[in-house]
Formats: structure tokens, C-alpha cells, sequence
């Protein structure tokens, strides 16, 4: 079997193997969710394989290579779905009333707390060199850090718990879930969050650089099979690819997001060996991506998470991408430093760029932008003094 | 005359189909597919858990939220009359709507929804689509993400009829053999008999366990088969004959929160026709109160070891 089969077969053996469990699972009860999750687990693994959908490694493009490409993709992706969970909201909720807010958006409280969590955030994942959706994504390409960042992860999700309760009281009791249109109405709410990502688009497309690769529009059959399977995906396409994961994902099940099953997992564990206090205030009523004692095997959210990590190798497979490395020390240290920040981080602001940023965008809540603003200048800040330091990369 | 006689067939069939189960508690499955498009009928779904309704529910119903509709969200208590009308007009409910009430967790807070009906006089009116929404998603039946409007209706309701609300001092004296009601208990068997406080993945929100004095323990599970649907209206009777609940004395059901009890309340009222009233207060609040007779078997103390 020569190396280019093998690259054939291996992704669609663990894409019947996917296909197979969803068929399996959804004869359980409430499976049909199940099924549903791991499939959108799938889909959104394979389109940030393809697109190095990487919250971190887009902004570092930007910051220091000057191409736009991976920001435009966030834009895009933050812009469409703000559109496609409009189109849902304005149904489930026909006018937004106080009072009423559409079920499990993530519409999170919005105060200093969220400000830190996401500036942590956003450090740590300049240090680990990935926001966590793409260390869950690379550890399907092998990344010898990935594995560390979401240990760490762990570890700061635990610190989380644990410093938790002090900050309801001192800040979070406080802080008000800001639901935009609560305040000036679907439609200003759809305007103003278009013209924002235009404002930012413009800016990242100002910053960039003059040099470009010349594309042929020649298209056959070898050159869009390369175009599909090996090369990365246009921005655009993949801004929008994204949100409409993120929109069907809220239509038919939650918001998108990565952590909640980490962080369900660190919660159950710490719980019963008496780490984590009994009681943590008020995280149960927030919204967000919501941690819960675990007492089933199958969750929505853990599903989903295997989905991305089972297709997003079978999509670095096929497109010769799936590298391991033996990690080195500094994959080590670099991965679990990184990854402790990003998990306290994730904890304290119920959710990572896209439970808060990417689903809190979309549902119109003040929320995601307080955590793109916080978390991007962390993530400046991060990236400045891994340079200055010499230790990035 | 054909197109006259097609139409008398199509009408009369309606009427005979929203007649056969008129006086009946329950609905089936098949019977509500027959009538979606029945304009006396109104669907209606309560469910406890957010974001069920909006992502897919029974062609044309609509909702109740029982955290903002059916109860009253700053004092412990059932929804107010104003308010409760005003949600019920809104949903295009009348006088002469027959209403399917329906949800999901085994129907409990459909059949507490049931009981909030029947407190403001529509209980007649009021059935339950037997299995729920677990039955219904069971057999594959259509779901739709719409949002329906209804035509507001002029629905006036009747002030709380407190006959069917069992309060404190109605069960305390029950308690004290004051008061010749029969008491049914119908949390499990653990939470009766005072072993645990609440079931698991449930706040331990009472400082005693056990249960009321002179309460029987017949947990709700045993009058349903298992997709959900209740057991035959004979076998029903054995089972609360069993326990001597046999309709001669008026009966007060009971259970943590007061909604698992509706579905036995549903039961014992409108299946067999019994004189029943719920206790909405139940464990949460007996369990708490203070120098009340309490009927602790396994003798678990709070906080004692």
C-alpha cells in the first residue's frame, strides 16, 4: 500500500467510524442530540483543520507577518453568524423584552472579572501558541504541545473552581448579563455588530502587507482535489463555514462550545476528592459554556469534542499534515504554562473564544466583545514578551 | 351535493374525533396527529428544561414556561390570576378549547400545569398527551421550530378555587389526626423513609428527612408502563387499593416540590375521579417547618454522624 492510499484510506476509515457511532448512539435516549453533537464535532474539526482556524495563530499572523487571511476569517465568521443566529433569535424571541433572553445563548455577566479572565486568556494562549479549540483541533495533527496546553488546561480550570467563589462575591454577583438587543433592538443589534467587523476588517486589511501569492483561476480535477484536501481554505469560505456550524449548532442543540466538558470532567473529579468547595455560587445560574457534576458517560459537549479531534486527524491525514513530534521541554513547560492560564481563564469567563467570543458575538451579547477586546490584548501583550524574551516558538 | 356531502363527512368526522376523547383525561399520540389541525384544540407544552420548546415541538403549540407562567417568581406560590389569564388569552385559549398539555421529564410539569388549570376552573378542558414528549419523540413523530401565533382571546377566569390546594395546616392536621384525609407520599423509597434528604443530583433543600405521619409511599413511577404512558385506570385502582386508597376519604398528595405529585394527582383525580388535592408545599416545606411530627424511619439526622 503505497503512502498515498494509506492517505485515502485512514481519514475515510475514521469517517465511517464516526458516521457509525452517530448512527449507534442515536438510538439512546435523547441520542438523536448526541448524534447531532458528535457530528458537529466532526464538521467543525475538519473546517479548522483546513483553515487553521486558530483564534491565536490568525492575530499572530496579523501582528507579525502582516497577512490578514486568518482574521478576515474570523471576522467573516463573527459578522455571517451574527446574521444566522438573528434569523433564529428573532423567531425563538419576536421581541426582546427584559425579562426574556433566547434559551442557553451565551449571554454572560460582563464586569472586571470577565475583562481579567479574558486578558489571562489571552496571555496564556500566546504562551501555548493556540487558543484551546486549536489545541483540541491539533492534537488531531500531533502537536507535541497541545497535549500539555490541555493538561494544563485542566490544572487551571481546578485553580478556577477554586478561587471562584471570592470573585462571585467581591465582582461577578454584580455584574449584569448584557443582552445588546435588550437594548437598542435586533436591529441596531445586527447593524452595529456588521459595522464593528467591517471597522476591524478594514484595519487588519490596512495592516497588511503588499506581498500576495498569484492565484490561477485554472481550476481541474487534481488542482480542486489539492484545493480541498491539501491546501488551506479561503477565508471567506471558512468565516462562513463557521458560522453556520455555530447557528445550527445553537438551532438544534447549545451555542458552540469547547470547554464545557473539561471543565465538567475537572469539576466531578475535584468535587469528590473535596478540592473544590461544595457550593460554587452562582456559576450554575450563569450563562455560559455551564460545567456540570457528571453522572453520564455521553454528553452533548463531549462528543463534540471527540467529533473535532477524530475528523480533525483524519483531516491532517489526508492532507499529510499529521506530524507528531516528540515534545521537546520547552513544548512542555511552554504548552502547561500557557494551558493553566487559558483554563483559569476559561473558567472564570465560563467559556474560551468560542463559548464567549465566537457564541456571544453571534447572540448579540456584550459579553463576547468585552472578551475579544481583553483577550486580544492579552494576546498582544503575550506575544510582545515572548519576543522580547526570545522564548517564542 | 358531493362537494356538500364530502364536507358534512369531513365536519362531522372532526366533531366525532373532538368528542370521542372530550371527556377523556388522556390523549394519545395518534389521536393528537388527528387533531393538529383541529382549531378547538390548542396544544400546549410545559417543560422543565429551557430551549426544549424553541428547538422543536408538537406543529402548532405553544408554551408555558413554568419558571415565569405558572408560578409566581418572588413569592412561593402558583401563578396570578391576572397574570395566568393574560398568558392563557395569548395563547388563543377560550372558554370552549379543549387544551393538550404535554412535556418533557415524564409529563410532571405538564400534569403540575394540569393542576394549575384546574385551580382556575379550566380543568374540564384540560387533557394530557399520555407518554409526554418522550413518547412522542419516541415514535418519530414531526417536531417544528416555528413560532405559532394565536388569535388573543376575551378568556376570563374564575378566582382560585383553593378546594384542590392542599396548604400547611390542611396536611399538619392530617398529621395530628385532625383532619381524615388519606396522605400519599410519592418521592422514592429512600427520601420516604428518611434515608436521604433528596434524590441524587437534587439540592438537599429540607433540614429533616422522612416523611408526613400517616403517609402512604407510592412512588409515581409505578402508575406509569414503561414508554411513559400510564397503566390501565383498573390497574391504577389495585395499586392505590393496595395501599388503602380507595376514594372513600378525600386524599392530599405530596412529593419534594409539589410537581412530581401532579402526576399522581392527575391520576388519582382525573383518571379515577377520586377527591384529591395537591400539596404544593410538600417536603420543602414540612420538612422544615418547626415542632411538626415527622415519621423518620431510618432515623437520619442532619449533619450527624
Amino acid at each position: 500500500m503505497n503512502l498515498l492510499s494509506t492517505r485515502v484510506i485512514v481519514p475515510l476509515l475514521i469517517l465511517f467510524g464516526l458516521a457509525y457511532l452517530a448512527n449507534s448512539i442515536s438510538g439512546l435516549e435523547g441520542g438523536r442530540s448526541l448524534a447531532f453533537s458528535l457530528l458537529t464535532g466532526a464538521a467543525f474539526g475538519i473546517v479548522l483543520q483546513r483553515s487553521r482556524f486558530c483564534f491565536l495563530c490568525n492575530f499572530r499572523d496579523l501582528v507579525e507577518q502582516r497577512d490578514p487571511k486568518g482574521v478576515i476569517a474570523i471576522l467573516v465568521a463573527l459578522a455571517a453568524g451574527v446574521v444566522f443566529y438573528h434569523i433564529v433569535m428573532m423567531a425563538w424571541v419576536p421581541v426582546p423584552i427584559l425579562g426574556r433572553l433566547p434559551p442557553n445563548a451565551h449571554i454572560g455577566p460582563v464586569g472586571p472579572v470577565l475583562g481579567l479572565a479574558a486578558f489571562v486568556f489571552g496571555l496564556g494562549m500566546a504562551m501555548s501558541g493556540s487558543c484551546l479549540s486549536a489545541h483540541i483541533y491539533r492534537l488531531g495533527e500531533g502537536s507535541p504541545v497541545s497535549p500539555f496546553a490541555l493538561g494544563g488546561a485542566a490544572i487551571g480550570f481546578l485553580i478556577g473552581f477554586m478561587t471562584w467563589n471570592p470573585l462571585y462575591l467581591a465582582s461577578v454577583a454584580n455584574s449584569p448579563s448584557v443582552w445588546l438587543p435588550h437594548s437598542i433592538g435586533y436591529p441596531a443589534t445586527i447593524a452595529l455588530s456588521l459595522g464593528v467587523c467591517a471597522f476591524l476588517a478594514v484595519i487588519a486589511l490596512k495592516l497588511a502587507s503588499a506581498r500576495h501569492t498569484a492565484q490561477s483561476d485554472f481550476i481541474d480535477l487534481a488542482s480542486a482535489m489539492k484545493a480541498v484536501f491539501v491546501e488551506r481554505w479561503p477565508p471567506i469560505t471558512v468565516g462562513i463555514l463557521v458560522a453556520l456550524i455555530s447557528a445550527f449548532a445553537f438551532l438544534r442543540i447549545a451555542p458552540l462550545g469547547v470547554t464545557a466538558e473539561l471543565g465538567s470532567i475537572v469539576r466531578t473529579a475535584g468535587t469528590a476528592a473535596a478540592v473544590i468547595p461544595d457550593t460554587l455560587l452562582g456559576l450554575d445560574t450563569l450563562r455560559g459554556c455551564a460545567t456540570i457534576i457528571k453522572n453520564t458517560v455521553f454528553s452533548p459537549n463531549g462528543l463534540f469534542v471527540l467529533g473535532m479531534v477524530l475528523a480533525s486527524f483524519a483531516a491532517a491525514f489526508g492532507a499529510g499534515q499529521f506530524q507528531p513530534k516528540r515534545p521537546t521541554l520547552r513544548d512542555v513547560i511552554r504548552g502547561s504554562m500557557g494551558g493553566i492560564l487559558m483554563g483559569w481563564g476559561a473558567m472564570t469567563g465560563l467559556g474560551c473564544t468560542v463559548g464567549v467570543l465566537l457564541s456571544g458575538v453571534h447572540a448579540g451579547a456584550l459579553s463576547g466583545w468585552v472578551f475579544l477586546v481583553f483577550c486580544s490584548f492579552g494576546a498582544w501583550v503575550g506575544l510582545f514578551a515572548m519576543r522580547r524574551f526570545s522564548i517564542a516558538r | 351535493m358531493k362537494r356538500f356531502y364530502k364536507a358534512f363527512i369531513f365536519v362531522s368526522g372532526l366533531l366525532l374525533a373532538a368528542t370521542a376523547q372530550a371527556s377523556e383525561p388522556l390523549v394519545t399520540a395518534e389521536w393528537l396527529q388527528d387533531n393538529l389541525k383541529n382549531s378547538s384544540v390548542r396544544v400546549i407544552e410545559v417543560s422543565v428544561d429551557t430551549g426544549v420548546y424553541e428547538r422543536g415541538h408538537i406543529p402548532g403549540s405553544g408554551n408555558l414556561n413554568w419558571h415565569v407562567d405558572l408560578v409566581d417568581p418572588v413569592r412561593r406560590d402558583i401563578a396570578t390570576r391576572e397574570k395566568f389569564q393574560e398568558k392563557l388569552q395569548s395563547l388563543g385559549i377560550d372558554k370552549d378549547t379543549t387544551i393538550v398539555l404535554y412535556g418533557d421529564n415524564n409529563n410532571w410539569f405538564a400534569a403540575w400545569g394540569a393542576w394549575v388549570f384546574d385551580v382556575y376552573g379550566l380543568g374540564d378542558q384540560v387533557k394530557l398527551l399520555d407518554g409526554g414528549r418522550k413518547l412522542w419523540e419516541a415514535k418519530g413523530l414531526p417536531l417544528e421550530t416555528n413560532t405559532s401565533e394565536f388569535k388573543v382571546t376575551k378568556l376570563e377566569l374564575p378566582e382560585r378555587d383553593n378546594k384542590l390546594r392542599a396548604r400547611f395546616t390542611d396536611v399538619l392536621a392530617v398529621a395530628e389526626g385532625k383532619n381524615d384525609h388519606h396522605l400519599i407520599d410519592i418521592r422514592s423509597k429512600d427520601e420516604f423513609s428518611g434515608k436521604v434528604f433528596a434524590p441524587e443530583g437534587v439540592k438537599e433543600l429540607s433540614l429533616r428527612a422522612g416523611h408526613i405521619p400517616s403517609a402512604v409511599n407510592v412512588p409515581w413511577g409505578t402508575i406509569v408502563k414503561e414508554d411513559g404512558t400510564f397503566k390501565s385506570p383498573d390497574e391504577i385502582k389495585a395499586i392505590y387499593a393496595a395501599k388503602g386508597i380507595d376514594g372513600s376519604k378525600p386524599v392530599i398528595t405530596y412529593c419534594r416540590i409539589g410537581e412530581r405529585s401532579s402526576h399522581t394527582w392527575f391520576a388519582l383525580k382525573r383518571i379515577l375521579g377520586y377527591d384529591v388535592k395537591n400539596y404544593d408545599g410538600s417536603w420543602t416545606e414540612y420538612g422544615n417547618a418547626v415542632g411538626v411530627p415527622i415519621t423518620n424511619v431510618s432515623g437520619t439526622v442532619w449533619t450527624g454522624k
